[in-house]
């Protein structure tokens, strides 16, 4: 999503009005997951985003029906990014447990370097009640699935009837939402060996994990 | 009126629950509600401490100091598992409302829990040290019931048995003992499905 700041130079500018409404949505939900992190869900307000994104009521009203729909398709679009980037750093030739660790810190990584979308992610989406079960349900079952599709049928064996594609996911989410709550999203990156063991230890064992977390 | 709080809140969220929905549901007046609590929020914490009691005790009801720790821990979380799954709103209240409404509602539950899964370990003769954080497993549970929970599939909560005896083990035997277990749970419960189908095969 690009940054609150993109704006387009005001005035004539020969730009389409696809750009433009592209453009604007953009800000619009860049400015969201700013406010919403900052002021959390319930205080924040439609006049708050429109003022962050420089964009009128009127153009926002066009987009979107409200400010929880403006902050559904905001999460929906950091969903997506954050699966592009893991599914980069985990899908390739490399030894399994060293992509375990490449997108342990890439999924660490993403957060870190955005703590606004952190906790707009983790916590604030749970403030708009039950459609947030739902984006909860579909974002963290995207997750177990990319970590399926790279894995190996022996090692998936590893793990025997355990599902621990879906202990994978949960670990480093609720770990992340751990650090998230307490206002350290920056230093995520320093759990990246120790997440990296717990996913790998269910499949190849201790002394495998141990190994990979320090690799 | 908790248990018409527990109810607006699984099919709404608590910031959208008002006093008129618990007092209607209840059917109570407004005087009988401020009479117990002071606020929305009192009435929402009473709630969570109700929930969090009546897991402790299904899972205390369990507990058998001449079993095996690892049979304790499996008949312990089974209860709590199949107690979520008869009562879905009682588990979107503790891992969905309360964690969004305030986090620090959970720990209290996690402090009734985590010490007495340790005991049990300690009891059997673990030695005592973690081999991973039980804090953080105790999150990993929570994550996993949620997503069942907000997938609308809360009665399917006791597959997760093998899930969560690994997160329930791990931390206090390491990971041998964890899916060793877990393994265990899955294989019984897979029997206990082939059984099924073939007492109703035999009975059609």
């Amino acid at each position: 999503m690009s940054e609150a700041g993109g704006r387009l130079p005001r005035g004539r500018h020969g730009l389409s009005r696809e750009t433009v409404v592209s453009s604007q949505r953009g800000r619009l939900q860049a400015a969201a997951v700013e406010v919403i992190a900052a002021r959390g869900f319930d205080v924040a307000t439609v006049a708050d985003v429109l003022e962050v994104a420089g964009v009128g009521r009127e153009t926002f009203y066009e987009l979107f029906d409200d400010k929880r729909d403006c902050m559904l398709a905001a999460h929906a679009e950091l969903v997506d990014e954050l699966e592009a980037c893991l599914r980069e750093a985990y899908l390739g030739e490399a030894p399994w447990p060293h992509r375990v660790r490449h997108s342990v810190a890439a999924a660490l990584g993403f957060f870190s370097a955005r703590p606004p979308a952190a906790r707009f992610m983790l916590i604030e989406l749970f403030a708009i009640g039950p459609p947030a079960r739902e984006r909860f349900h579909e974002g963290y079952n995207r997750f177990v699935a990319l970590f399926e599709e790279g894995l190996d049928a022996e090692t998936r064996a590893g793990a025997g009837p355990v599902q621990a594609a879906k202990l994978a996911v949960g670990a480093v989410a609720a770990r992340t939402y751990e650090e998230v709550l307490v206002g350290r999203a920056a230093e995520l990156p320093r759990l990246t060996d120790e997440l990296t063991y717990e996913l790998v230890v269910p499949f190849l064992g201790e002394d495998a994990a141990r190994e990979a977390a320090s690799s | 009126m908790i248990a018409a709080m527990v109810a607006a809140c699984a099919e709404q969220s608590y910031a959208e629950t008002t006093i008129a929905d618990v007092v209607a549901g209840a059917h109570v007046s407004r005087t009988t509600f401020y009479r117990e609590f002071a606020d929305k929020r009192a009435c929402f914490d009473a709630a969570v401490a109700a929930a969090i009691a009546e897991l402790s005790e299904a899972a205390k009801a369990e507990l058998d100091a001449e079993r095996a720790p690892a049979a304790q821990v499996r008949a312990a979380t089974a209860a709590m598992l199949e107690l979520m799954a008869r009562r879905p709103q009682l588990a979107q209240l503790l891992v969905g409302e309360a964690v969004a409404v305030e986090p620090a509602t959970v720990d209290r539950h996690r402090e009734i829990l985590l010490p007495s899964v340790a005991a049990i370990w300690r009891e059997a003769g673990a030695d005592g040290a973690t081999h991973c954080d039980p804090v953080t497993a105790f999150g990993r549970v929570q994550l996993l019931i949620f997503e069942r929970v907000a997938a609308g599939e809360a009665e399917r909560l006791p597959e997760l048995l093998p899930e969560v005896v690994y997160l329930a083990t791990g931390p206090f035997a390491g990971h041998e003992a964890a899916i060793a277990e877990a393994r265990a749970c899955a294989e019984d419960a897979a029997t206990a499905t082939a059984v099924a189908v073939a007492t109703a095969g035999a009975q059609r």
